[in-house]
């Protein structure tokens, strides 16, 4: 007889209790997979929206200093064409696929001819543009055919009365401080998806910017897209390096720094899922330590009989640890079975929601987080592990005459 | 001349009861040969199963030297005792104490398992002395469906399938009724003579008695009398 199959007999001895187990197992283990694997949906949908919804590329690359000094002293921290050549140079080296493209972002005022409200618009060639987009092609794109014309938010287009084929103007001031304005026409209207910015973002293209800017091509910063998202920190590690051997006092960040949003929503779930976690960590723990603490207990002159007939310490400990492990397993096994059955439903259900901070309703889709659920599914086994082992060692270390004598 | 199996001597065993002390043993003084047949007898609370214990080595004495097959035990450590246990000592207890989970064939492996032994072997041996024990057919029954006489048989089979130097049936006939009794001692007289194992019980019972060659009394924790 194996430890094992003794281990699964002991189990059945006393179904209803080791079911009873076995279901807060499966059932926290499902908590904590759906949760994780909702949380993993919802990154992957706020990593496309950082990278191609915002822009944001998977690194940028502007001068340093760019972030905290670059409005007050723009002329100082505007890269030239010249060093944006041998950025570009640097970058296709060693990452032939990648693509690079120049920004300028402008703040000021659009108007309709009749009233005027705040724009922030983010000057990017069309053909980048595209690029940046990637498979998200959404609305709110830019044409090479025209040169003046600007995708504005939905919400600062209503603010103006503007609809799309309606001509607007745009008031800046110039990297030297002075006023220059320009006429544009709405080509497109889009959603951010982004309430704090609905009212006020324009994309327009990137020569027109530089033009009322009165800065031909600069830009403050260079956004590159990687051939694979996975490539952002090795790619970080190596351009960085290569920057700075060809004299070019730039820095670099990643998408995820970039994203305010993307750190604020995925430090908050982090957060909720290290809460969950140690809820159902506690109820496994509590559950298997009284499961076994129980089982113990009731077999205690099982236990003095076994050591009478020469089973050592070690293999009572072994026993007992052998069941908690069994346990936790079946309970994750079934916990897993519960949570594709409960992802199945969820996802076809088409249930949507609207996020925070967003302006249109997303679906919710589960996911599943394959490290999440190794790691739960260990941290589950050391702690039934540890909840077996204690009643164990002390109902080995028992006396074989006491134990013997329990009633 | 035989060898001696155990040699007791001035063994003390107390043990502490709320703010008192019981004496359980008092200065006893043993020999039991190898082969031999020996039963300890004596009223409740004499010290029989205590003695029982030592000469199973489930326990140590307070006072006193116990040498088990030449060698002093005291300064064992308790896997030296425990795997003693499993090669040399067979045990049969008043309540059976077969493991529920397991079939009888699996409670007669078990002690061969815990050696290590492989299950095909582990297995045809058990089955040899559960036919032994007349309970051949009755090999893939779990305790709960045998009758108390099985299941004390089948616990004799577990208790010499490992093929020990000694047997210890502390009260093996207490929960059975006379026939039971009477064939569970037959049994064991029949085992005794054909294995040349050391048996010593513990009883109360004098049907075993009539049986046994040898007879310990037990009083207070004393040996009374010697009959051979």
């Amino acid at each position: 007889m194996r430890t094992f199959q003794l281990g699964i007999r002991n189990l059945r001895r006393n179904a209803r209790r080791s079911l009873t187990t076995l279901l807060s197992i499966a059932f926290g283990f499902a908590a904590v997979a759906l949760f994780s694997g909702y949380t993993k949906e919802v990154y992957q949908g706020l990593t496309q929206q950082a990278v191609h919804g915002e822009l944001i590329g998977h690194l940028t690359v502007a001068k340093r200093g760019m972030k905290l000094e670059g409005h007050l002293h723009p002329e100082r921290y505007l890269l030239g064409p010249e060093e944006i050549r041998r950025i570009e140079g640097i970058v296709y080296q060693q990452y032939p696929q990648a693509r690079i493209a120049p920004r300028l972002d402008l703040a000021g005022l659009a108007s309709n001819g009749h009233v005027s409200t705040i724009f922030l618009a983010d000057g990017v060639a069309p053909e980048d543009m595209k690029a940046l987009r990637g498979p998200r092609q959404a609305t709110g794109a830019l044409s090479e055919g025209a040169p003046q014309g600007i995708a504005m938010a939905r919400g600062l287009a209503a603010l103006l009365g503007l609809k799309d084929g309606d001509d607007a103007s745009v008031l800046v001031s110039t990297l030297h401080g002075q006023a220059n304005a320009a006429d544009a026409t709405v080509i497109n209207t889009y959603g951010t998806g982004n309430a704090g910015l609905e009212d006020k973002a324009v994309f327009m293209p990137l020569a027109m910017a530089q033009s009322l800017y009165d800065a031909p091509d600069r830009a403050d910063r260079l956004t590159i897209l990687l051939p694979d998202i996975a490539l952002t920190e090795g790619a970080r590690a190596r351009l960085a390096p290569a920057f700075a051997a060809a004299g070019l006092d730039v820095e670099i960040s990643t998408w995820q720094e970039l994203s305010v949003f993307y750190r604020q929503v995925k430090g908050m779930f982090d957060m909720i899922f290290s809460f969950i976690l140690a809820i159902v960590l506690t109820i496994v723990v509590m559950s298997v330590t009284n499961a076994m603490g129980m089982s113990v207990v009731e077999r205690t002159r099982e236990i003095g009989t076994l050591r009478a007939i020469g089973l050592r310490r070690s293999g009572v400990v072994r026993l007992f640890v052998t069941e908690a492990l069994l346990l936790v397993g079946l309970g994750c096994a079934a916990g897993l079975a519960l949570t594709l059955l409960a992802r199945a439903g969820v996802n076809a259900a088409g249930l949507s929601y609207t996020p925070p901070n967003s302006t249109s309703r997303v679906l919710l889709l589960v996911g599943l987080d394959g490290g999440k659920l190794i790691f739960t599914a260990a941290v589950l086994g050391l702690l039934g592990l540890a909840a077996a082992i204690f009643p164990a060692r002390r109902a080995a270390r028992q006396p074989v005459t006491e134990s013997l004598a329990h009633v | 001349m035989t060898t001696a199996l155990f040699k007791l001597s001035n063994i003390h065993r107390h043990f502490p009861l709320g703010e008192t002390t019981v004496q359980a043993l008092r200065g006893v003084d043993l020999t039991v040969a190898k082969g031999e047949s020996l039963a300890i007898w004596g009223p409740s609370g004499s010290g029989k199963s205590t003695l029982l214990n030592l000469l199973g080595l489930i326990d140590k004495p307070d006072e006193g030297t116990l040498h088990f097959d030449g060698e002093d035990v005291h300064s064992h450590s308790d896997d030296a005792l425990t795997d003693c246990r499993n090669r040399k000592i067979g045990f049969v207890f008043q309540n059976f104490n077969l493991v529920p989970v397991l079939t009888a064939l699996e409670n007669v492996m078990l002690p061969l398992q815990i050696q290590g032994l492989k299950a095909d072997a582990a297995r045809q041996r058990a089955e040899g002395w559960l036919a032994r024990v007349g309970l051949a057919r009755f090999a893939r029954q779990r305790p709960d469906k045998l009758s108390g006489g099985q299941r004390q048989r089948v616990a004799i089979a577990r208790a010499l399938v490992t093929r020990p130097e000694l047997v210890l049936a502390d009260e093996p006939t207490a929960n059975l009724d006379s026939e039971n009794s009477r064939d569970l001692i037959e049994l064991l007289q029949k085992l005794n003579a054909e294995t040349g194992v050391t048996c010593v019980f513990s009883t109360h019972d004098p049907r075993l008695l009539e049986h046994v060659p040898r007879h310990v009394q037990l009083v207070d924790g004393r040996i009374l009398e010697e009959k051979s």
